[in-house]
Formats: structure tokens, C-alpha cells, sequence
């Protein structure tokens, strides 16, 4: 049943030193939809594609805020997830009570870096199936993280994890250099444009699927959805047909 | 009379009967420091326009006796926060080593921003109150002074229940008494800090601390003085109390070695 | 390795035949495709310098160190698995303050490689766990001026009896790897990683063991051999990583910190002089 003798488990390394459970871990974040975070000098902003099972079903979360200055985007396990933010959010409470002090972004992704760690040493236990953006904005300004099932944590500019998520770090990669000085708008712009990039020909971006999360200096993290995000959507995408052909100059108009 | 230590000095048994070591006897309820031993007496502080000035004599007491007399009882935590402790050394000591493991853990990253003293006030404070809902208290009464948040003078106070107070002057033990008084006819209130220089702050609690050597039979003339303002910390671990005069003690009856 | 595949090198803490624990030779496999990490104990310091391979234009420049600090005195680099080595450290910390707590003193560098060595040595006795994918240079100056211990408030009696033995010298620089298998060494150079072939022979060549490098010319030396190491990989880009510790009378005062920008730049362009005038050198040879 197994494809070779050395990925039964995540205590036992390969001939070539790769451990295959950690590595099948990191494909059940591609099976997640896909989520995308960037920041500016002033802004961190999540933003995520929801599914839902049938029709009549609601729309799997996929942004959930932890404290008053950061939220997480998940692409894998939901349930995985959950486990994590609870342990976060319970952190980052910690960290208020005693010190009185928002707890630093690296901190808490360091903290469930080495939890995730422990789950690859030792026999018995599994590593999370789930990959996380972290963002928001701490004593030291916006910053994003990205978490994988390994225990890899890294500080990014800008990243998108999940299902077909290369398109998406193609749009980023591209823009790259805009969004340090992006305003609070057109940070979003660029998060919900690199998402549609990650949707398959027949989908689209609408309210019922799509979540952003915005953090700033001076601004709390929030979550919108619903008609919340209604007007972004539209401004985003109001010229469709011509999108690939204005998208630059699209923005130098936003600019002047 | 044997080597046991609850026989030494005692009265040979069999000349005044067995020793009485009901009182030694390991059950009953489980007790923990029921008095601090080596002491150390007040802390004075106050905030002024840039920061605050904290003072505390160089003496430890063990019960009336002068123990140690070059006991350093301000503490500097990072480069921001001076903390002032009163009441039992040895607890202090413990306190001292715990600040500089959380300072080791705090400089692990040098990219963030590092505790101020409102931080740490709130830290020692959970500190303290675990430690009294434990029913083994630490046995101090403890100042931080320093700045909060855009660089604005902050002073608290802590003491061995977990009580915590904030005023923009402070003092402990035998100074709550008597250097508070003093304290407060100069700084008021909160709004009269913004009109306090430095050298009015460290001129006050210089006053304060000689005050208290000429009525706290448990202090020193040697003391320890910081003043903490955005540019760091300036302490001085070896000041001598200037100036003083004795010629009130004339006057006062029961003062010194006049007795009647 | 004619054993794979016969069974023996599925578990941990199982012995071929022939006695070998393969799982701790997989674990080695895994450091060796790692960025490569050095370590050189100067006469007044030691620098630990890492070669960071940038996987992703989206990684944020400058962020995501990977040097850490032990106690304040110590700093680890490590190859091998990012995971592993994060935890590798969060265990020396702890030690660190446990060494604390019971002695009111910083550890001193070799007790920490010993108690590191012992550590990871448990991670290759037992089925339920693995080995540690990294090999960890760990680099400290131990004090050598007389410290009080911690908690001290004064400076005791100033007369009688009690003080210290004049004229010990104790303290220096200290340097150790640890591979996955617990086994580690003292070293006056060490190099780890990928590129540790052609790093070790630069290291060979400063003759370390006569004590005459100086710290900043380490620095500069550290930097040079990165930029050596990182010939074989040269399509990929890579961040220069450096931190130090030397005397309290040197740069750092006996802590361990990054090395400031501007001394890492200027190694950099000099090690990137370096590269071209040896290239110059070989296409004259081949002339």
C-alpha cells in the first residue's frame, strides 16, 4: 500500500534524507483552497477563496482573526487548523495578561513552529496538514509569515498558499515592487486580483466566496465578507474584458 | 548538650529538663515566610518632565542590625527600566535573577522592540500576586521606573500581595510615611510633572532620602541614585548624603542619645 | 551502502550486521544538501557565518535569521533541517538556563556542546523518534574577567578571609560542531553543509591553530569562504548571514551579536574581489 518502505512514518528518513510523511503533509495544503497575504510599509491583508460542499451548504471558514492585531489564512486541514488557532489565540492572550503587550507576530509563529516541529520527531504523532498566513501588524509595523506542516515558518513580502497557488505567487512575484508603498485599497486590489489568478477559468470571485482581512498601523485586524466586500470586488474588476491590457495602466491612473 | 541543632545553646537537659520539641514536629499545616529577614528599607521615587528619579540606601538590615552596607537595591532591567526593591534581600536576589533570564529570552531576537516599564510592572505584578495567592509571599515592596509608550515617564508600585498603584510619586516602607509627604508638595498631581526638571526631581529625592536617614533608624547615608530618560539610565551606586545637619536633634526629646 | 532496502535502515536504533545505525547516516544526508554553515575561533572572538539560499523573490530581504543566541555569550548556525535546527536551539536555551538556575552563572560553551552532544545522542537510541536532521556549529566566549553571580547585591568583606586565587586566566573563544549523531569536537574552523568540502580547505589554509587571526579579519575571512562555498551553487542567489562574540574588551563586549551592516558589506566586497582575482589568476594560468 505504501509507494516505499521509508514513508510509513515521520520518524523514519529516507536513504536520501527526506522524511515523506513531512512531505505528504505539505500536499493536503495544496488540496485547500487558495489564500493569499501581502503587506505594505502600513497594511497587512489576508485574503482567501471559501468553499462550500453543496449549494445548500455554508461556505468553510478560511480567515480567522486571533487577536485584536493579527489574523491567520488557512489552505489544508480545517480541523488542523482550528487546533492552532486555538493555541494562538490562547498565546496571544497570555501575552496581554502578563506583560501587557501585544505579542510580536515572529513570536507567535516561532511558538507554533515549534509545536509543529514536535509532531515530526516523534512516533505516534502526525505533522499538521495544514499551511497558515499569518498578518497583522505589531510593535514593529505589518508583517506577514507563512507556516508549513514542517515547521518551516518564513517572513514574506508576499505569499499565496493552496490550490493552484503558483498562479497567484506568479501575480505576486510580478508586482512585487508596488506593494511596499501600496495604499490600504490598492493592497486589497492586489490580493483579490492574485487570487482570481489562482480560480479555474469557470470561476469567479464573489461575495459568498471570497473573505479579506485587513490589518494596519493604528487599525485592528478585521474580517470582511458578505456585501462587505462587495464594493472591492467591483473596483476591482469593473473592466474585466480589458484586464489583462489595463491592469498596469490601470494603476498609474489609480496613482496620479 | 549535642550537636543537634536545636540543642545548640540550650540548657543541659539534665539539669532543666528535656528540650520541649513539639514545635519541631514536621505536620500540621504547611508554612512559608512568615517575616522577610534581611531587609532593605525605603525607595523613593518621582517622575519629572523627561523621565522619573529613583533613590534607595545602600543597607541591609538584618533586625536592627546594620548587616551590609553596600547592598545595591536599584536594579537595571534592559537599557529603559530601573527597579527599585524594598523589603527582604534574599527574595530580591530571586527577583533580580528572574528579570535577567527574562532578559536573556527578550534579547534572544534583537529585531523587536524590547519590554518597557510598563511591561515589566505588569509582569512582576502577575509575579507577585501567584506568589501571595500561593500563600508564599515574596516579601518585597517594588518600584519600576522607567517610560511606557512614546517615550512618556512611568511609575508603579508592586508590593507582596500583588497590589499594584501608580502615582507620579512613590515611596516605600519607612518612606510611604515620610518622604511622600515631601514628595507630594512638589509633584502633586499628575499635571505638575510636565513642570519638573531634572534637576528640581533629583533635588527632591536627594532631600527625601536625608529625611530618611535622620529618622529611619533602618537606613544608611550611603545610597543609590537613577534618574531614566530616553537617552538610558544614569546610576550611581556610591552617593554619600551631603549636608547634613544634626542641630535638630537638639531639640527634639527622646532623639538620639538624649533621653530625657 | 549495500544494506538499504535489507531492512536494517527502516528504524532508528537498530544495527545493520555490520554495525551501523543508518537512520543516523540518512539524518547526515540531509545536512549535506543544506546551505553551508562555518565557524572560526579567532584569538579574541568567533565568528559563525551561514549561507542562506533565497528560495522565493516573495521572502522578505534581511528577515528570517537564522543565527540564534544561547544565554547571551553563545550563537548556533546550523545546517541541515530548518525545523530541526529551531529545535535544536530551543533546547540549548533551555539548558542554558538551567545551568543558570543551578549555578548562578552563565554555562560555559563546552558544557553546552557536552549537554547538546548528550541531548542529540538520545535522539539515535530509540525507535519512538528520529534523529536530529542538523549539524549545529556552536560558537561562545567565555568570560574572562571575574563576574559576580547573579542575584549579587554587594561586593563582600573588603578584608579577612574568603576571595580568589590571583592570576588564574580562564575564559576565551570556543568553538564546537555537533553532528546528528551526538558526536562533537572542539575546532579551531569548522564548516558544515553543502559547500563544507571546499570551505574546510579555505579554513585549512588560515592555519587557525597558531592563534593569529584576529576577529575582524575572521569576519572578512568567514565571508570570503561563504562566497568560495557557494561557486558550486552559483545559479541560485544567497543572503550572507555573520554574527560574532568576542572579549568584553572587543566589539561585542562578550555578547553575541550580528555583525553590524556596514563591516558585512565591506567583507562582501572585498570577498567578491577575491572571487574575480581569482579568476584572473586561472585564466592567466590558462594563458
Amino acid at each position: 500500500m505504501f509507494r516505499n518502505n521509508y514513508d510509513n512514518d515521520s520518524v523514519t528518513f529516507s536513504p536520501q534524507g527526506r522524511i515523506f510523511q513531512v512531505e505528504y503533509a505539505s500536499e493536503a495544503v495544496k488540496q485547500g483552497s487558495v489564500v493569499v497575504g501581502i503587506v505594505s510599509k502600513t497594511h497587512a491583508v489576508l485574503a482567501a477563496i471559501k468553499r462550500n460542499a453543496e449549494e445548500l451548504s455554508s461556505y468553510q471558514k478560511k480567515i480567522i482573526p486571533i487577536d485584536s492585531h493579527y489574523g491567520i489564512a488557512l489552505a489544508g486541514l480545517a480541523s488542523d487548523a482550528r487546533v492552532l488557532s486555538n493555541f494562538m489565540k490562547q498565546q496571544s492572550l497570555a501575552s496581554r495578561l502578563t506583560y501587557d503587550r501585544a505579542i510580536p507576530l515572529s513570536e507567535i509563529t516561532s511558538r507554533i513552529a515549534d509545536r509543529a516541529q514536535t509532531n515530526t520527531q516523534q512516533y505516534g504523532k502526525r505533522p499538521y496538514g495544514v499551511g497558515l498566513l499569518i498578518a497583522g501588524v505589531d510593535a514593529k509595523g505589518p508583517h506577514l509569515f507563512e507556516f508549513q506542516p514542517s515547521g518551516v515558518t518564513q517572513e514574506m513580502v508576499a505569499c499565496g498558499i493552496g490550490a493552484r497557488s503558483q498562479m497567484a505567487r506568479t501575480y505576486l512575484e510580478r508586482n512585487l515592487d508596488e506593494f511596499e508603498g501600496a495604499s490600504r485599497e490598492e493592497l486589497v486590489k492586489h490580493a483579490l486580483r492574485a487570487l482570481k489568478e489562482s480560480l479555474s477559468q469557470d470561476k469567479e470571485l464573489t461575495i459568498d466566496n471570497t473573505s479579506v482581512g485587513v490589518a494596519g498601523v493604528g487599525e485592528n485586524f478585521k474580517l470582511y465578507e458578505g456585501s462587505d466586500i462587495q464594493n472591492w470586488l467591483e473596483t476591482t474588476f469593473e473592466n474585466r474584458e480589458g484586464d489583462a491590457a489595463a491592469e498596469g495602466e490601470g494603476m498609474e491612473v489609480d496613482d496620479s | 548538650m549535642n550537636h543537634l541543632p536545636q540543642a545548640w545553646g540550650r540548657p543541659r537537659d539534665d539539669v532543666y529538663g528535656a528540650y520541649d520539641a513539639s514545635h519541631l514536629q514536621t505536620s500540621g499545616p504547611q508554612q512559608h515566610t512568615q517575616s522577610p529577614i534581611v531587609t532593605g528599607t525605603s525607595v523613593v521615587a518621582v517622575k519629572f518632565k523627561d523621565g522619573v528619579v529613583i533613590a534607595a540606601d545602600n543597607l541591609a538590615s538584618y533586625g536592627s542590625l546594620a548587616r551590609f552596607t553596600d547592598v545595591k537595591r536599584l536594579r537595571k532591567f534592559n537599557s529603559q527600566v530601573v527597579v527599585g526593591f524594598g523589603g527582604d534581600v534574599s527574595d530580591m536576589q530571586y527577583l533580580d535573577r528572574l528579570l535577567s533570564s527574562l532578559d536573556i529570552r527578550e534579547n534572544y531576537s534583537t529585531t523587536e522592540t524590547p519590554l518597557n516599564a510598563k511591561n515589566l510592572h505588569t509582569y512582576l505584578s502577575k509575579v507577585m500576586y501567584k506568589r501571595r495567592s500561593d500563600f508564599n509571599p515574596l516579601w518585597n515592596h517594588i518600584l519600576v521606573a522607567g517610560l511606557e509608550h512614546e517615550n512618556k515617564p512611568f511609575l508603579a508600585s508592586v508590593d507582596l500581595l500583588g497590589t499594584t498603584f501608580s502615582s507620579p510619586t512613590l515611596a516605600t516602607g519607612f518612606g510611604a510615611h515620610l518622604a511622600q509627604p515631601i514628595l507630594r508638595r512638589v509633584v502633586p498631581d499628575e499635571a505638575t510633572v510636565e513642570s519638573v526638571s531634572r534637576e528640581q526631581a533629583v533635588a527632591l529625592v536627594k532631600e527625601c532620602m536625608k529625611v530618611l536617614f535622620y529618622r529611619d533608624a533602618r537606613s544608611l547615608d550611603k545610597y543609590s541614585i537613577a534618574v531614566v530618560t530616553k537617552d538610558g539610565i544614569d546610576l550611581k551606586e556610591d552617593e554619600k548624603l551631603e549636608s547634613q545637619s544634626w542641630a535638630f536633634a537638639e531639640g527634639i526629646r527622646g532623639y538620639g542619645t538624649q533621653v530625657n | 551502502m549495500t544494506s538499504i532496502g535489507t531492512g536494517y535502515d527502516l528504524s532508528n536504533s537498530v544495527f545493520s550486521p555490520d554495525g551501523r545505525n543508518f537512520q543516523v547516516e540518512y539524518a547526515v544526508k540531509a545536512v549535506e544538501n543544506g546551505g553551508t554553515a562555518i565557524g572560526i575561533r579567532c584569538k579574541d572572538g568567533v565568528v559563525l557565518a551561514l549561507e542562506k539560499l533565497i528560495t522565493s523573490k516573495l521572502l522578505k530581504p534581511g528577515a528570517n535569521k537564522r543565527i540564534s543566541t544561547i544565554d547571551r555569550n553563545i550563537g548556533v548556525v546550523s545546517s541541515g533541517l530548518l525545523p530541526d535546527g529551531r529545535h535544536f536551539v530551543s533546547r540549548a536555551r533551555d539548558e542554558a538556563a538551567d545551568w543558570r538556575r543551578s549555578y548562578k552563572a552563565p554555562i560555559p560553551t563546552s558544557a553546552l556542546a557536552n549537554r547538546m552532544g548528550s541531548y542529540v545522542q538520545a535522539y539515535t537510541l530509540y525507535s519512538s523518534v528520529r534523529p536530529f536532521g542538523v549539524t549545529a556549529i556552536v560558537g561562545g566566549w567565555d568570560l574572562e574577567a571575574e563576574v559576580p553571580v547573579d542575584g549579587q547585591v554587594g561586593s563582600g568583606p573588603s578584608v579577612g578571609s574568603g576571595g580568589k586565587v590571583e592570576g588564574l586566566k580562564h575564559g576565551g573563544p570556543f568553538l564546537y560542531m555537533i553532528e546528528p549523531s551526538g558526536l562533537y569536537w572542539g575546532y579551531y574552523g569548522a564548516a558544515t553543509g553543502k559547500g563544507r568540502q571546499s570551505a574546510k580547505s579555505e579554513l585549512e589554509k588560515l592555519d587557525l591553530a597558531a592563534g593569529n587571526l584576529t576577529l575582524e579579519e575572521g569576519v572578512k575571512e568567514a565571508a570570503r569562504i561563504i562566497y568560495v562555498a557557494h561557486e558550486d551553487s552559483k545559479d541560485k542567489d544567497f543572503e550572507l548571514e555573520m554574527t560574532w562574540v568576542s572579549s568584553l574588551a572587543g566589539p561585542t563586549k562578550g555578547r553575541h551579536e550580528e555583525v553590524p551592516k556596514e563591516l558585512r558589506e565591506e567583507a562582501e566586497r572585498l570577498a567578491k574581489k577575491a572571487l574575480e582575482g581569482d579568476d584572473d589568476e586561472e585564466e592567466k594560468m590558462e594563458e
